[in-house]
């Protein structure tokens, strides 16, 4: 069954076009969502958060059209990215206690669970927390309302090779639980680990949408890994 | 929407902008422009809308759930808290000087604009073109600031001294009653400024909440 849909999503900028961008989200399934920088990655999240005001197409999500239902979606998504920080000066807990109001679904217990699973402290503002941290803070917010979807724009961005690790085990143990991630990266080899399904998105356009297995066998030579067959990928669209 | 409400005035709201509705005490200086005080609060709801926009408010709002229109609307109320925090010290010294202090040759011997209803709905009015040129003039954007409140300013300071020569020019002395005099011109005035706040505030928050949708965070 498929959690959220795409389809023939297109945004135009003056130098920039997605260009009928379609796919979808299994659920309980992890979506890997590849692409170098510029393909069209985070335009595609924006659109699928209602942040970019598309110029067509249509994006469902729970087998509801985003537009006129963003409020119910909203409680049923979580996002994160690897880049943006809300309120620098104000503290996690300040933020916090303000962010929670909005989500009926609050799981107290989960989110003092995820707060000591990151090594985060309540008394801490973003301003002081390094790249990696700020990625975990996103992530603690997302989780905590018990989202069924996550949105997770380069979350393994900046983190270190073990919080990266421990990262990944924590996207498996939540898929064992039903939730459904958009994992965007570039960062290849971790969705190796941990993708069910591939999006791969080239100068605005899905080039593939396909289970990793399949996407890897049809797109790879043998004993390629996913990196090399997306960089083999992007040097052959450029010739 | 008190939620929205209570997120601005705990994450998006500077001191500075609680602290400069004091300047509302500015109704009580005499031989002063006391219409100037508006101008301060404005000027500190100026400042929480910047401090905002330096935290990524709007895109942090956008990704709550609520509609994207909602995130409009709670900026509106947060300005419209201010001000009309603001207008309640105004108006409770208005009325000071309307009954206890009518008389006060301080205020007597007064060439600027008396404290009375008139003054109100002025003040009124001077709050709504600010929710209709800044606070919706921001939302075209989603972030430019600077450009919209110079156009205010500029809009505000030429309302200002409109009401402040109005009294002078012959046959609109009334305007500038003392106490409870002239009550009914009086209070058709403050109707009137109380009135062009509502309208101001609702077409700018409509309008606003359409250009919010076109806008790319």
């Amino acid at each position: 069954m498929n959690i959220a849909e795409l389809q023939d999503v297109c945004k135009e900028y003056p130098s920039f076009r997605l260009n009928k961008v379609s796919f979808a989200l299994e659920e309980g399934k992890i979506t890997g969502f590849i692409g170098r920088n510029g393909a069209g990655k985070t335009t595609t999240i924006k659109s699928m958060l209602n942040l970019i005001h598309t110029s067509g197409g249509e994006i469902r999500y729970f087998g509801m059209p985003l537009a006129g239902h963003e409020k119910e979606i909203k409680q049923r998504i979580g996002y994160s990215t690897g880049t943006v920080s809300w309120y620098p000066r104000k503290t996690i807990r300040e933020i916090v206690a303000v962010t929670k109001t909005f989500y009926p679904n609050w799981d107290e217990e989960a989110y003092r669970r995820y707060l000591a699973f990151f090594g985060l402290d309540e008394s801490k503002k973003p301003i002081e927390l390094s790249e990696g941290m700020k990625v975990k803070f996103n992530l603690l917010l997302a989780l905590s309302h018990r989202a069924e979807v996550l949105i997770l724009d380069e979350p393994t961005s900046g983190l270190d090779p073990f919080s990266r690790d421990e990262l990944l085990d924590l996207f498996g143990e939540l898929k064992a639980h039903g939730v459904t991630i958009l994992f965007s990266t570039h960062i290849t080899s971790d969705l190796e680990k941990c993708a069910d399904n591939i999006v791969y998105i080239s100068k605005g356009e899905i080039r593939a949408f396909r289970p990793r297995e399949d996407f890897m066998r049809e797109n790879g030579r043998p004993g390629e890994t996913l990196e090399e067959i997306f960089l083999r990928l992007e040097k052959e669209a450029r010739a | 929407m008190s939620a929205l409400l209570k997120k601005e005035l705990r994450l998006g709201a500077l001191l500075l902008t609680y602290l400069f509705i004091g300047f509302g005490l500015m109704a009580m200086i005499p031989g002063y422009p006391i219409l100037c005080g508006v101008f301060f609060i404005t000027l500190g709801i100026f400042q929480s809308f910047l401090n905002a926009r330096e935290a990524n408010d709007l895109v942090y709002s956008a990704l709550l759930p609520v509609a994207k229109a909602d995130v409009v609307k709670g900026k509106f109320l947060f300005a419209a808290f201010i001000e009309l925090a603001g207008f309640a010290v105004m108006a409770v010294l208005t009325l000071v000087r309307m009954t206890l202090l009518k008389d006060a040759p301080v205020y007597r011997q007064n060439a600027l604009m008396n404290a009375n209803l008139f003054f109100l709905g002025t003040v009124l009015l001077i709050f709504g073109l600010f929710n209709l040129i800044f606070v919706g003039g921001y939302f075209t954007t989603g972030y430019k600031l600077g450009k919209p409140f110079v156009i205010y300013i500029i809009a505000a300071f030429l309302i200002v001294g409109a009401a402040e020569a109005l009294h002078h020019v012959p046959g609109c002395e009334a305007v500038n009653a003392f106490g409870f005099d002239h009550l009914s011109l009086q209070l058709l005035l403050f109707a009137c400024g109380a009135a062009l706040y509502a309208l101001l505030t609702f077409c700018a928050c409509r309008k606003a909440c359409r250009d919010f949708e076109k806008i790319d965070l």
